[in-house]
C-alpha cells in the first residue's frame, strides 16, 4: 500500500502517531506478560518466606494470611538450637527443637569438598583433552553420557556396593569392616563422579579460549610444564574455574535422591532434612519447614545471581557462540 | 612440541635425585597428557563401573535385603521375567514419558516466548532476566515443599479461585493433590515452574547470538516481521532448540524430587514416576534383585534415547563448526 500522493501533512503525522501508538501498545503487552510470569516465579518463594515468619495458628488458616499478622522468629529459633542440653520430650510438636546445625555443616562440608576435588580433576582433564586430544574424538561426548544416566540407576548398585561389597573387601584385606554407607566420604565420592562431566564440559569452553601459542612461547623460553600451567594458563581460566565451582556447588547442594539413598541416620544433608518433615510421623510442621527452605534457598540464589552472566556461556555446550 | 621434549630430556643430565628424575619422567608429553585421564577414569571405575558390574551380578540372584547376601543363589533370568511382567513397571514408565512430554512441551513454548519477549525489551531487561532465572537455582526439594503449601486446601490458589467457584455452590477448598488427574497436573506444573527458566536461558543465549545485520538486511529488503521470524530467526535458532529439547527431555525422565515431596506417588499410583517406582521397590519392599534387574532394563531403554540425544548434539555442533569455517 503506498500513500496517496496528495496526502496532507496532518494525515502523514497522524499515520506516524498511529504507528508509535501501536508500538507503545506492543510494549505494554510485552511488559504485562513478562510481569505476570515474574509474579508467578516470585510468588511461591514469597509464600515460603512469609510462612517462615508465621505462628503455628496461621500456617493453614482459611482464608490464608498473605502477610503474617503477628510476625515471629519462633520457627527460626526452633531450628537453630544453641542450647542442646534440654533434650527432653516437648509437650507439643510445635515446641520441639529441630537442630539444623548438623545437616547445615554436613551439607557445607560435603558440597565444598566434592566440588573442589571435582573441579581440580575435571580442569586438568579438560586441559589435556583440549591440548593433547586425550581419549579420542568422541571422548567428550562419552563423558556427557555419564551425566545423562538417571541417578536412581546408579543409586541401587551404589547402596549395595557401599553397604556390602566394601565392608567385605576391607574385612578380607585389612581385617576391619569399613563401610562407606552413611559416611561423608561415601557421599562425596559419588558427588565427585556425577559432577565431573559438568566440570569437564564447562572448563573445556573456558580453556579452549586460551590460545595454545601463548603456552608454546612460554615452553620455548624454557618454562617447565607445571610453571606454564600455573603462571600462564591458570590466571586466564581462573574466573572460569570460580564459575564452574559455584555451578557444581549448587548442583551438589540441591542433590536429593543419592543423599536420601546413601545416608541414614548419621549423615543428613539439608534436602533430606526438609523431606523428613514431610512424613506423617513428624507431623506437618509447615513453619519450621519454611524456615529450613529459606535457609537452603538464600545462599544458592545469591551465588546463582553472581554467576548468572557466565551461565549463558556454560549452558551453550559449545554450540552457541557470541 | 618435540622441541619442548628435547628441552626436557636434554637438561636431564646424569645427576639428580630419584625424585627429580621421576618429575622429568612425568613431564614428558606422552606421560603428562595421561595423568589427569588416569585419575578421572579411576574415579569413574571405582564409583560407577564396579557398582554397575555388581548390579549386573545381583540382577541374576534371588535375593532380598532381609536375608544375608552370602546365602543368595543364582536364579538366571527370573528377575528380568518378573520385571517385564510387572504391570507397575510399565505403567510407571508410561507415566514418566507422559509427564516428560507434557512438561517439556510447555517449558519449550513458554521459555521460547519469554526469551523472545525479553530479547526485544530494552527497559528493565536485566531485572527480568534475574527474576526469570531464579527458579533454576532453587533446590528441587524446596520447590516441592513450596508447591505443597500452595496446593493445600487452605492455600492461596483456592482463595484466588473462590470468587469464581462459590457462586456455583462449589466448595473452594479443593484438595489439589487428592484427585489423580489434578495431582498429575500439579506435579507437571511444579516442574514447568522450575525448568522454564532453563529453556528460557538457552533460548535467550540463542536470541542474543542472532546476527543483527542479517535481520536488518531482511527488513530493508521488505520482509514482514512474520517472515523475518519464520524464515530468518527460527532457522538460526535451531541449535538452541535442539539443545533445549535434548537436555530437558533427559532431565525430565529422571523426575523424582518433587514427586516425593508433593504426593509420594499418590493418590494410589497416579503420580509414580519410574524413578519413584524403583526407589519404592528397593527401599520400601527390599526387592534388591528385582530393582537391579529393573535398573538394567531401564538403562537399556534410556541408553538408546541418550545415544539419540548425543547424536543430535554432535551433529549440531559439527554443523555449527562447519558454518563457522565457511
Amino acid at each position: 500500500m503506498t500513500a496517496p500522493a496528495d496526502m496532507t501533512r496532518e494525515q502523514a503525522l497522524s499515520a506516524g502517531a498511529r504507528n508509535t501508538r501501536r508500538q507503545r501498545l506492543r510494549t505494554i503487552v510485552r511488559h504485562a506478560i513478562l510481569i505476570a510470569w515474574a509474579l508467578v516465579v516470585l510468588f511461591p518463594i514469597y509464600w515460603m518466606v512469609a510462612t517462615s515468619f508465621k505462628e503455628s495458628g496461621e500456617w493453614v488458616a482459611w482464608p490464608p494470611h498473605w502477610i503474617p499478622h503477628e510476625p515471629t522468629l519462633k520457627n527460626y529459633s526452633q531450628i537453630f538450637v544453641f542450647d542442646t542440653s534440654q533434650k527432653g520430650v516437648a509437650r507439643e510438636a510445635t515446641e520441639q527443637p529441630f537442630n539444623v546445625w548438623g545437616p547445615l555443616g554436613d551439607s557445607l562440608l560435603i558440597c565444598t569438598l566434592s566440588s573442589l576435588i571435582a573441579l581440580l580433576l575435571g580442569t586438568f582433564l579438560a586441559y589435556s583433552i583440549s591440548r593433547f586430544n586425550v581419549g579420542g574424538k568422541h571422548f567428550r561426548h562419552a563423558i556427557l553420557m555419564i551425566r545423562m544416566v538417571p541417578p536412581i540407576v546408579i543409586a541401587i548398585p551404589l547402596l549395595m556396593y557401599y553397604a556390602i561389597m566394601i565392608p567385605l573387601a576391607t574385612e578380607t584385606v585389612l581385617g576391619t569392616r569399613i563401610s562407606l554407607f552413611d559416611t561423608r566420604v561415601g557421599l562425596s565420592a559419588i558427588y565427585i563422579a556425577t559432577t565431573l562431566p559438568f566440570v569437564i564440559w564447562m572448563m573445556l569452553t573456558f580453556i579452549e579460549e586460551v590460545p595454545y601459542t601463548l603456552e608454546h612461547a612460554a615452553r620455548m623460553m624454557g618454562a617447565g610444564r607445571m610453571y606454564t600451567l600455573r603462571r600462564v594458563v591458570l590466571p586466564l581460566v581462573g574466573s572460569g574455574m570460580v564459575v564452574t565451582f559455584l555451578f557444581v556447588f549448587i548442583l551438589n547442594w540441591a542433590e536429593f535422591l543419592l543423599a536420601l539413598t546413601l545416608t541414614h541416620p548419621d549423615v543428613v544433608t539439608l534436602p533430606v532434612l526438609l523431606n523428613k518433615f514431610q512424613s506423617a510421623s513428624e507431623g506437618r510442621l509447615f513453619g519450621p519447614q519454611a524456615a529450613i527452605g529459606t535457609i537452603i534457598t538464600i545462599p544458592v540464589v545469591v551465588l546463582g545471581m553472581f554467576i548468572q552472566k557466565h551461565l549463558i556461556k556454560g549452558f551453550s555446550f559449545g554450540t552457541i557462540r557470541k | 612440541v618435540s622441541e619442548a621434549n628435547a628441552i626436557a630430556s636434554g637438561s636431564a643430565s646424569a645427576k639428580g635425585s630419584t625424585w627429580s628424575r621421576f618429575g622429568r619422567w612425568l613431564a614428558q608429553e606422552r606421560v603428562f597428557r595421561l595423568i589427569p585421564f588416569v585419575f578421572v577414569e579411576a574415579v569413574f571405575v571405582l564409583v560407577i563401573i564396579i557398582p554397575f558390574l555388581l548390579m549386573v551380578y545381583i540382577s541374576f540372584l534371588k535375593w532380598r535385603a532381609n536375608r544375608p547376601f552370602e546365602q543368595a543363589f543364582l536364579s538366571g533370568f527370573d528377575n528380568y521375567a518378573q520385571v517385564l511382567t510387572a504391570p507397575g513397571f510399565w505403567a510407571a514408565l508410561g507415566r514418566t514419558f507422559y509427564f516428560a512430554g507434557c512438561a517439556v512441551t510447555l517449558e519449550l513454548v513458554l521459555g521460547f516466548v519469554l526469551a523472545m519477549l525479553v530479547a526485544r525489551t530494552v527497559r528493565g531487561k536485566g531485572v527480568y532476566i534475574t527474576i526469570l532465572l531464579i527458579p533454576m537455582m532453587i533446590v528441587p526439594v524446596v520447590v516441592g515443599y513450596n508447591f505443597t503449601m500452595l496446593y493445600i486446601d487452605s492455600g492461596p490458589i483456592n482463595q484466588l479461585l473462590a470468587p469464581f467457584l462459590e457462586p456455583f455452590g462449589i466448595n473452594p477448598r479443593i484438595r489439589w493433590l487428592s484427585s489423580p488427574t489434578a495431582a498429575q497436573w500439579s506435579v507437571i506444573f511444579s516442574d514447568v515452574w522450575q525448568w522454564t527458566s532453563l529453556t528460557f536461558l538457552i533460548f535467550l543465549s540463542g536470541f542474543s547470538a542472532l546476527p543483527k545485520q542479517l535481520i536488518n538486511a531482511a527488513r530493508v529488503m521488505g520482509a514482514s516481521p512474520w517472515q523475518i521470524f519464520w524464515r530468518v530467526e527460527l532457522p538460526l535458532l535451531k541449535p538452541a532448540i535442539v539443545i533445549a529439547v535434548v537436555i530437558r527431555s533427559m532431565e525430565a525422565l529422571k523426575l523424582f524430587d518433587p514427586v516425593v515431596l508433593l504426593t509420594a506417588g499418590g493418590p494410589g499410583t497416579s503420580t509414580q514416576t519410574i524413578a519413584f517406582y524403583l526407589w519404592e521397590q528397593v527401599w520400601v519392599f527390599n526387592k534388591f534383585s528385582f530393582g537391579a534387574a529393573a535398573s538394567i532394563l531401564l538403562l537399556i531403554i534410556f541408553a538408546s534415547l541418550i545415544f539419540f540425544g548425543i547424536y543430535l548434539l554432535v551433529r549440531q555442533s559439527a554443523e555449527v563448526a562447519q558454518q563457522r569455517m565457511s
